[in-house]
């Protein structure tokens, strides 16, 4: 009998499906990993297990016990396990004490510390781990803290533990203790859910593995019965669902370039831009490819190597160097970093530009008019007023008042942090059309994009990032899902 | 009706203000010229220091050692103008250089530090407590010289209408010109609104940060100078409580406690409200422990509206969410 069945599982945000009715199950003692693409519904899966989010509708079934509304309190105490990428632990509390944390050791008044410590030492032998367990957590290294979560899993008695990316924040000298520490609770009857972008962890542990793309279950298979290019295949397989309009520009010379860059969690960076060219920036979440960008707009100093625009060297101290030498972002999570949601597009669009209309730092507030309405009329955003704050404008309209921010303060390469995240199919058109119409005016566009249909369909070329370095670079004729994923993927 | 209402909800410190004047007025004393600019000469010192603390509210930050800044200033500059005999001129600059640095300071803790300015604050403010007890030797300095007398108390046109006043009034113009006209003030609005958007706008958030000390310690300055004079003389104790009239004035007045929000006109409207009450109570002949109670009920009043009428707009932003995307395309 399966331990954890999933059945019929919905899950819906406004304007996005994130899991389409999706059932799996699993075996105890197994290790079933779970693989797909940066939105595939992985992490919406896992926090509907532990109780962190409700699904739209379907069953989670425990051991036999069905549940439609499960919370985090239930699904511990039915034994669901979970460690994220972000790790629960107490910094400033020791080993024992994170271990023990909300349980009841000892009597009403206090916790009884040296049984809370013998029974924590006890944990971690049993892990093959040897640390005391007076040690503050926030002493210890990442792979460490990462073992006290297990620790802390297994003394919740737990039959199920979810792990995600627990490789990710590791070294990889690491990964292998962490490896034999999932073997040897798999071999206690633990089933655990592994969830990894890696390829060569989840062929080196996995029983089975089971696929999401797009929010929708694709298959589970028998880990030796499948290939990596079967795994990528099943995580990318679908056609083309996006349209992507053409263009025609001529690609002029270098407006961009950038040698040996490093810093940031980025390392050894080469790439140019030309004029006229869209260039995208592939890699899964964590690549780097954010951190790049915030580098080239000045937002973060590179520890070493150069940038040049137009052929001349540039040190950017802060932003507003990066906006005057002509380079603009626009910001990943356009909410956080992108707008200013409070107020009105009339005070968004020309907020970048107020010292250059300015005059003896008075703003010259027709100018700054009338560049709103400029932007609003040239990006047709669809608003009744420019007076409307940003907050009331749809995800795709706010986008285009970000970009009509930059645009307005007259910057010619463009960086472009997930251009449509959360924008619906139609403004993505329009975002697209308007990415092309800039790059036909003589603009330069660098794209960070996660969707790869996206990536494919409107970039010239490609370059690929995996943990902070560029793995490969692909021209227009060379463009494949697959290959994408085995370069974003590490795999040569 | 409705554009009233709008109105009425745009400018409450001022229908605030206006019901507060028609209640005072059932006393016979209230309504005449000489007690209404009593009050104002009175709070003129409170007006310019709230004009330099909206600066910094405006934009997010957060100051609670304006009253210690106050005093410590004053302390100084009475024993420059007394002991040292400096020339006038030189005192009121170095008066305001003082305050300038102290408030500076608390930007540059904060930055370096990495702490949020109220909490660098809540410690500076005990620094500027202690100092001023010792620079005054916990004495009372008096100030002999009329002409520094004169910035507050001097009255204009054979009236009781101050100098401070007018200074006051001259003030306020310059600072809604700095908020509503200049890019430094845009930039004000900006970091109040959201700083991580305001960084990657290409605004150097640190620099700012100190700019706008710089130019509230400015204000802060010209305050202490008001207020001592008015007083004719400086002790440890004289501004103590200021930050707690300003702060709870600007809540009132629609300056929001997240910063991005504010009018100077709404200002003015609120620290008058609490001048008015703190009036009140004292013609009323009110107990001045009770008057600490009434102003504490007050702010936590002022704050919970403030909270409340956020949460409600952001209940109406989340059952709006679903439609605009539909409309889209």
């Amino acid at each position: 009998m399966a331990i954890l069945e999933l059945e019929h599982i919905t899950k819906n945000y406004p304007g996005v499906v994130a899991l389409d009715d999706v059932s799996l199950s699993f075996e105890p003692g197994e290790i079933h990993s779970i693989m797909g693409e940066n939105g595939a519904g992985k992490s919406t899966l896992i926090k509907i297990v532990a109780g962190a989010i409700e699904a739209s509708s379907g069953k989670v079934i425990i051991n036999g016990e069905s549940f439609d509304k499960l919370t985090p309190a239930l699904a511990k105490q039915h034994g669901i396990g979970v460690i994220y990428q972000e790790f629960n632990v107490v910094p400033s509390m020791n080993i024992a004490e994170n271990i023990f944390l909300g349980d009841k050791t000892g009597n009403a008044i206090s916790p009884d510390f040296k049984k809370m410590h013998k029974e924590a030492a006890r944990l971690m032998e049993s892990l093959g781990v040897h640390i005391d367990s007076h040690r503050m957590v926030g002493d210890l290294s990442t792979a460490q803290q990462q073992l006290v979560e297990i620790a802390k899993a297994i003394s919740k008695n737990c039959k199920v533990l979810i792990m995600d990316e627990p490789s990710a924040a590791i070294a990889v000298a690491e990964v292998e203790n962490m490896l034999r520490i999932v073997r040897q609770l798999k071999e206690q009857g633990v089933t655990i859910i592994y969830i990894s972008h890696r390829m060569d962890e989840v062929f080196e542990i996995s029983d089975r593995v089971s696929i999401l793309r797009d929010g929708r279950y694709v298959a589970t298979k028998k880990i030796h019965e499948v290939s990596r290019q079967d795994l990528i295949n099943m995580m990318v397989g679908r056609e083309l669902t996006e349209s992507f309009p053409s263009r025609n520009v001529t690609l002029g010379e270098n407006v961009l370039e950038v040698r040996n860059l490093t810093g940031n969690g980025d390392f050894n960076i080469n790439l140019h831009l030309r004029k006229g060219e869209i260039l995208g920036l592939a890699g899964l979440v964590g690549a780097g490819r954010t951190e790049l960008a915030k580098m080239l707009f000045g937002d973060v100093r590179p520890a070493s190597g150069e940038i040049l625009v137009k052929g001349n060297p540039v040190h950017f101290r802060d932003t507003s160097d990066a906006i005057e030498a002509g380079i603009g972002l626009i910001p990943e999570d356009r909410k956080r970093e992108g707008a200013f949601l409070e107020y009105s597009i009339q005070w968004n669009i020309p907020s970048m530009s107020l010292r250059r209309i300015s005059k003896a730092t008075v703003v010259d507030q027709k100018e700054a008019d009338r560049l709103a309405d400029e932007y609003v009329e040239k990006l047709s955003i669809k608003t009744p007023t420019v007076k409307q704050l940003v907050k009331n404008l749809s995800g795709g309209n706010q986008q285009k008042v970000v970009v009509a921010k930059v645009l307005a303060a007259q910057t010619e390469i463009l960086i472009f942090d997930e251009p449509t995240r959360g924008i619906d199919v139609g403004a993505k058109q329009e975002i697209y059309h308007l990415m092309n119409n800039l790059v036909e005016q003589g603009m330069s566009i660098i794209m960070i994009s996660s969707e790869m249909e996206e990536l494919l369909g409107m970039s010239d070329r490609v370059m690929v990032l995996y943990e902070g370095r560029i793995t490969g670079e692909l021209s227009r004729d060379e463009f494949s899902q697959s290959r994408v994923l085995e370069l974003a993927s590490g795999l040569q | 009706m409705n554009k009233v209402l709008d109105f009425a909800r745009r400018n409450l410190a001022w229908v605030l203000l206006v019901i507060c004047v028609i209640f005072f007025s059932f006393s016979p004393n209230f309504l005449t010229t000489r007690n209404i600019l009593n009050i104002l000469n009175q709070n003129a010192y409170v007006l310019i220091a709230a004009f330099g603390i909206s600066l910094i509210m405006m934009s997010g930050g957060m100051d609670l050692s304006i009253g210690y800044l106050m005093s410590i200033t004053g302390v100084i500059s009475a024993k420059m103008m007394t002991e040292a005999g400096i020339p006038l001129p030189i005192v009121i600059v170095l008066t305001i250089l003082i305050a300038i640095v102290l408030c500076t300071l608390n930007a540059v803790l904060s930055h370096l530090l990495g702490i949020p300015r109220i909490f660098i604050t809540f410690g500076t403010m005990t620094i500027y407590q202690g100092l001023s007890y010792v620079i005054s030797a916990s004495k009372t300095v008096g100030i002999s010289s009329t002409a520094y007398k004169f910035i507050g108390q001097g009255t204009l046109f054979g009236t009781n209408f101050s100098f401070a006043l007018l200074m006051t009034i001259i003030l306020g113009f310059v600072v809604s010109f700095v908020l509503n006209k200049t890019y430094f003030g845009r930039y004000i609005f900006a970091l109040g609104g959201n700083k991580d958007a305001a960084r990657l706008a290409g605004i150097n958030v640190n620099k700012m940060e100190i700019y706008i000390s710089v130019l509230a310690g400015v204000f802060l300055g010209i305050a202490s100078l008001v207020l001592t004079a008015r007083a004719g003389s400086a002790a440890a104790t004289t501004a103590v409580g200021t930050e707690f009239t300003v702060i709870t004035g600007l809540l009132l007045g629609g300056v929001s406690i997240r910063g991005g929000e504010g009018k100077i006109n709404g200002c003015v409207a609120g620290i008058l409200i609490i001048a008015l009450l703190g009036n009140g109570m004292q013609m009323a002949g009110m107990n001045v422990y009770y008057q600490y109670v009434a102003k504490g009920v007050i702010m936590l009043a002022t704050i919970g509206f403030d909270t409340y009428q956020m949460a409600r707009r952001k209940i109406a932003e989340n059952t709006r969410k679903e439609e605009p995307a539909k409309k889209e395309g």
